[in-house]
């Protein structure tokens, strides 16, 4: 790397340190950023690459929504590198830290872009013009790219970088020696960005914690000679067929294979691949299963024909949140899933490939496929490993970070945080869960130097134009040559002079540029404009830009409007010139049209309530309360039952083997304890009024029942679930069958009955996966095994058989799940139709089951049969009803949305977290408790809250009651008032602007997308 | 509430083709509540048949409006300054409305832009049922709160009949048999006994069969 100098150091001072350093942005490292920034602190992001994302970024597409993962991430890059409080360093890697916990000091190694961020204008001729084409990493090497390039279109910062590894300028000449030849992109950059004499800089920069999110890697398969990656140009890993579906990867998201550019007709994956084996990780990667089956689905809606998509699997490990029906869907949709692991694959004729595999009848098959996938899990990278030694933290033995299933979110040093898949291999939502929980422990720590670091902007007070007739300004962006090249902008600045109540023209060579900015500044004050329209690039990454430069001017931002003759004109008519500039000056017509009607709306300051209110008081609930109230607040907990613990009252070892009952003894202590924290039991909910910072909820207290009104900014649901109680296998009719819960109270209280027994059969998925509860319930496999460990300690000769479907012992359960096969508990899987039978003779229970090696009924006396009964939703009907938030068909609480905001409900201001939401292990709910806890935080950090300008309004006198913006609304927030009309409340409305588009009589607006002002821009067309 | 839906568009462009200046009506009252004829109606029915009219290369003005109500003379009269500039009106409002709007203005031709339904209910966004024939003499307490008239396909006042089979009607299988809810209605009620004593035979002159209705109440008259 490159020479370092100019050393600077950020921050500084003493006592604690307002600020947080982010190690890696990808998703997890980005949603950590954005929760402390949005908290009053200032967050360093340091990410290696040279643009933030992270792998989420290489996905085409997420389970189980299908949602475009690209589409879902880019709006909270943009809004890290927007955020007046997060920091980026690209291309920067920590060296060292010294101090302790609320005063650290890091050292950060910054490496040179080669490229002026400050100038870079990202137009792409660097890239064009640069002669060195290399593998593009973030494509897979699927294609190729430039030595000067962009990670990827949507990156952030979108700035380009030069690959000093590959650039011609630093390969020394091969006669003189010397470096320095080629120097297209210098000759050729518009902006004059290219600097080839950067140098590195070192940051030292105080922060007061640190969280870690630096992310994992693939497994490398070519580390397993008998699949011939690389070797066999189709067969691809699972990372590299996100790229060939995703539409902005290398073949456009054409489905073809990488080795001849055919159509595949047939495609295998095999899963495990690096994960689930000894010889390379004993781990399960957790969402390998996942994934293939999302890529099934989405490869067969790419291909115009009947693909046939084959899974070779284990053991189907779809234990998330509705994902046993994304893996019902899948199968209704044709996707085939054949058990059995496949240890080699070998070349066919024309680029084939040939697979043998055993399937459960026991025959042998062989079948050809044009096209393999590679199932790959999760690991450390190699520079991780050295950063946790650089930190001195503790790893585990698989290499990620060690924590404590209690603290999941801590590592080994106080005041650093891990997140995301450094903490063990795990999906997207439980990356973002643990990112809000990693957060949440930072702002406790640092709760007292909140807002002490951060920024603030000043703004003077904005001028009333109400009363002016639109002066329109219109400023016309050649974008370098992005535009000025196709377009003839000074024809679209001499037409734009014509149109009505337009004041002011100018040509702009970069509009975005700083001192264009400053320019643009002084010419609305001196031409009095009130209207601004800015006819360049797209508003989704330039629109809040311009709109601060109106802002800094005192002019409303709802006054703006762009045109897009860029992405929507020059760069798709760039053989048409004449064409395009006519469609210029048409978008510029339609802008000005709708320019002139637009209002200024006010953007309305509200209180925000600093209390917060926790519904429920077992591990999440408590979780949740405590750090809200170790982050300053004032907290009150609500229970409904007399006593703290929840569900977890009954539950008394974690696989790990930690007495949960101390811990909860503990918690309640400290919860009890805390000056912060009014505790109610016995208190049902009976009436919740309000909105996102201004709740008001009234709860019945026992014993004696009298009324309490809380009034409160945010809620925190953390209502728990239950045992389904079976009704099945005998179940309350004799005393040998238990529950999962009751085998646990059985060897807690009377450990010498249970080792008495001499044989003991589990039986997996007792009120799960059938057709009243499609979803898996998650922690009964881990419980079978967790109390198959215990009764093989309590009787090492008990016989003990769990007779089970999948076994999902996900992540590193797997250990467990290992250990108990090594420890002599025998596994038997039995298909739903010939699910096993319990039964009562005169001697005790017999079971009988089918033996799924010898395709035979076996029958054998037990002593005990524990049934790992589901976990079911709570009651919460009522409560739903109250709070007016979403419950799924079985119960469980839905979030906003299962990818990126999985501890937020849609309603604003209400945050869930624990088995409420679905089941999950005790270590589980403890990260999504802080998660919600840290959201919740995040948003009583301030003290107001601007509500948008941009809501639905109601002219009260069409409207007809007729109760359709009622039914239509996502989020619940139109109401028919007293006077018999409907009313929406501005500071719950998203604008969404679904029930004014389906209002009847026409009488919801959405301001600033007011029918006359979209209508004008329509008739400007035509 | 009234129910009506949108008449087919090839319907409506036959009624109106002729004419160069048409103005499309909404109404405010029922036909905005069930999505057939308010005022976003009439904006879709008015560019589409802009947009047709267009098309085939002979524009027309077709304007918009919605009436709070087209069962109201006061309403009616504040069409009254403009309707000369048009050459006929389509009327979203039910069948009352479209013969109201008629009768005041006689000389303008006036067409149903809505088929009329029945009196029902919103079951939820989009199903609406029929709850009602307004047939002048209610029998709702004799049956449980569910009406024979409208909900059984025969009328009949002795239910059910031979057709009612598994709670569903021989008419269509989807269709409830009106007989079985009224039964489920009064055993839940405790009142199967009703069914001893058969309703007697209905006072039918209240219904169509004495002619057209009106209603006279000297009470509210001014």
């Amino acid at each position: 790397m490159a020479p370092t100098k100019d050393r600077q150091t950020i921050g500084g001072g003493n006592g604690t340190v307002g600020a947080v350093m982010v190690v890696g942005a990808g998703i997890a490292g980005v949603q950590a950023a954005l929760d402390l920034a949005n908290s009053g602190f200032f967050v360093y992001l340091v990410e290696r690459s040279p643009a933030i994302g992270g792998v989420m970024a290489q996905l085409d597409k997420t389970f189980p929504t299908n949602d475009c993962s690209m589409c879902i991430l880019s709006p909270k890059l943009v809004e890290c590198g927007r955020h007046l409080n997060i920091q980026l360093l690209t291309l920067a890697e920590v060296q060292e830290i010294h101090g302790e916990v609320g005063d650290f000091t890091i050292t950060v190694q910054e490496y040179p872009r080669y490229i002026d961020m400050e100038k870079c204008i990202a137009c792409g001729l660097c890239a064009e013009k640069c002669p060195r084409s290399v593998n593009d990493e973030f494509n897979q090497a699927l294609n190729k790219r430039k030595a000067s390039f962009v990670k990827y279109p949507q990156a952030v910062p979108l700035k380009y970088v030069i690959d000093r590894d590959h650039c011609i300028y630093f390969k020394p000449d091969k006669k003189t020696g010397k470096i320095g030849r080629c120097r297209a992109c210098e000759k050729f950059c518009p902006a004059g960005a290219v600097d080839f004499s950067q140098e590195g800089k070192t940051h030292h920069v105080k922060v007061g914690s640190v969280i870690l999110a630096p992310g994992f890697k693939t497994f490398d398969p070519s580390r397993a000679a008998t699949y011939h990656y690389r070797q066999l140009p189709n067969v691809v890993t699972s990372l590299e067929f996100e790229r060939i579906l995703s539409a902005s990867g290398p073949f456009e998201g054409h489905l073809v294979r990488p080795g001849d550019r055919a159509e595949p007709k047939k495609i295998a994956w095999l899963q495990c691949v690096g994960s689930r084996d000894v010889k390379y990780h004993s781990y399960c990667s957790s969402v390998c299963c996942m994934y293939a089956i999302k890529e099934a689905v989405i490869a067969k809606e790419h291909a115009p024909y009947d693909l046939d998509c084959a899974i070779f699997y284990m053991d189907m490990r779809t234990y998330g949140k509705d994902f046993e029906r994304y893996y019902l869907r899948a199968q209704e949709q044709g996707v085939r899933f054949v058990r059995s692991r496949i240890h080699s694959i070998d070349l066919g004729q024309d680029g084939d490939l040939l697979l043998r595999y055993m399937d459960e009848d026991a025959g042998l098959h062989q079948e050809t496929f044009n096209m393999v996938v590679l199932s790959v899990g999760m690991e450390v990278p190699g520079d991780v490993k050295s950063m946790a030694a650089t930190l001195g933290l503790e790893l585990n033995p698989h290499d990620f970070a060690a924590t404590h299933p209690l603290t999941p979110v801590a590592t080994s040093r106080p005041g650093i945080f891990v997140c995301g898949a450094m903490a063990g291999p795990k999906d997207i939502p439980e990356s973002v869960m643990q990112a809000s929980a990693a957060a949440a422990g930072s702002g406790s720590l640092l709760s007292e130097a909140r807002w002490t670091r951060t920024r603030t902007k000043e703004v003077p007070e904005p001028r009333d134009v109400s009363g002016e007739p639109p002066r329109v300004g219109v400023f016309v962006c050649d974008c370098g040559i992005n535009i000025a090249s196709v377009v003839s902008v000074p024809e679209v600045v001499e037409y734009a002079k014509t149109l009505p109540h337009v004041v002011y023209v100018q040509e702009n060579l970069f509009s975005c540029s700083q001192d264009t900015q400053v320019q643009m500044l002084k010419v609305f004050e001196e031409h009095q404009i009130n209207r601004v329209v800015v006819a360049a690039c797209t508003p989704l990454t330039h629109e809040a830009l311009f709109q601060e430069t109106m802002r800094d001017s005192g002019l409303n931002k709802y006054l703006f409007e762009m045109a897009n003759i860029r992405n929507q004109d020059s760069w798709v008519h760039t053989q048409e010139k004449e064409e395009a500039t006519d469609k210029a000056k048409d978008l510029v017509r339609m802008a000005v049209a709708r320019a002139t009607l637009l209002k200024p709306l006010v953007e309305v300051p509200l209180t925000i309530n600093q209390r917060a209110l926790v519904l429920g008081g077992g591990v999440a609930g408590m979780n949740a309360a405590l750090n809200l109230a170790d982050q300053g607040f004032e907290t009150i907990l609500v229970e409904k039952e007399k006593e703290l613990g929840g569900l977890a009252r009954r539950v008394h070892h974690t696989i790990e083997g930690l007495d949960v009952q101390a811990y909860l003894d503990d918690l309640i202590a400290r919860v009890r304890a805390h000056h912060n924290i009014q505790i109610l039991t016995q208190a049902l909910l009976v009436s919740f009024i309000g909105y996102k910072g201004n709740f008001v909820t009234e709860v019945l207290v026992g014993p004696g029942m009298y009324e309490r009104k809380i009034e409160h900014g945010v809620t925190v649901v953390a209502t728990g679930a239950q045992e389904y109680r079976p009704t099945e296998f005998l179940y309350g009719q004799h005393p040998g069958v238990l529950t999962q819960l009751d085998l646990g109270r059985v060897m807690h209280e009377s450990p010498e009955k249970a080792a008495a027994w001499q044989r003991v059969f589990f039986v997996q998925c007792v009120g799960s996966r059938n057709a009243e509860n499609p979803n898996c319930s998650r922690i009964c496999c881990q419980g079978a095994v967790k109390h198959a460990l215990e009764l093989k300690m309590l009787n090492p000769e008990m016989e003990v058989v769990i007779l089970y479907r999948d076994m999902r012992t996900y992540g590193f359960l797997e250990d467990y799940y290992l250990e108990a096969r090594n420890q002599g508990v025998l596994f038997s899987r039995f298909d739903p139709e010939q699910s096993p039978r319990v039964m009562q003779d005169k001697e005790g229970l017999v079971l009988e089951f089918q033996d799924h090696v010898l395709q035979l009924p076996v029958r054998l006396p037990a002593d005990a049969v524990v049934l790992s009964a589901a976990t079911v939703a709570g009651e919460h009907e009522e409560l739903a009803s109250l709070m007016k938030i979403p419950r799924t068909s079985e119960g469980f609480f839905i979030e906003a949305h299962a990818k990126l905001r999985p501890v937020d409900f849609s309603s604003e201001g209400i945050f869930l977290c624990g088995s409420a939401h679905s089941p999950k292990l005790i270590s589980e709910s403890i990260s999504q408790a802080l998660a919600a806890a840290g959201r919740a935080g995040a948003f009583l950090a301030d003290t107001t809250q601007t509500i948008s300008g941009i809501t639905a309004c109601v002219e009260p006198e069409r409207c007809a009651a007729c109760l359709i913006c009622v039914r239509v609304c996502p989020f619940k927030v139109p109401q028919i008032n007293q006077e018999n009309v409907s009313e929406i409340n501005r500071a719950l409305c998203q604008g969404c602007g679904i029930c004014a588009s389906e209002c009847p009589a026409k009488t919801i607006q959405v301001s600033h997308y007011e029918d006359d002002q979209l209508t004008a821009k329509i008739k400007a067309l035509f | 509430m009234i129910r009506a839906v949108g008449k087919p568009l090839e319907e409506v462009i036959g009624m109106v083709q002729d004419y160069p200046r048409i103005l499309v009506a909404g109404c405010d009252g029922c036909v905005t509540v069930c999505e057939a004829g308010g005022l976003k109606e009439v904006k879709v029915l008015a560019a589409a048949l802009r947009l047709y009219f267009t098309q085939q290369g002979e524009p027309k003005q077709i304007d918009e409006t919605s009436l709070t109500r087209q069962c109201d003379k006061e309403y009616l009269a504040q069409l009254g300054d403009r309707i000369d500039g048009y050459d006929a009106v389509l009327s979203l409002a039910c069948g009352c409305g479209v013969q109201f709007l008629a009768d005041m203005y006689t000389t303008k031709p006036v067409y149903p832009g809505v088929d009329t339904t029945f009196l029902g209910v919103t079951e939820e966004r989009g199903v609406y049922t029929e709850r009602c024939q307004a047939c002048g003499r209610c029998i709702l307490a004799d049956t449980g709160g569910v009406c024979p008239i409208a909900r059984c396909s025969k009328r009949m006042l002795n239910g059910p009949c031979g057709g009612s089979d598994k709670g569903k009607c021989e008419v269509n299988p989807e269709m409830p048999c009106g007989w079985q809810l009224i039964y489920e209605r009064l055993k839940a009620l405790g009142q199967l006994d009703r069914f001893e004593q058969p309703i007697t035979p209905k006072d039918w002159t209240t219904s169509r069969d004495g002619g057209v209705r009106k209603i006279v109440r000297e009470d509210l008259r001014v």
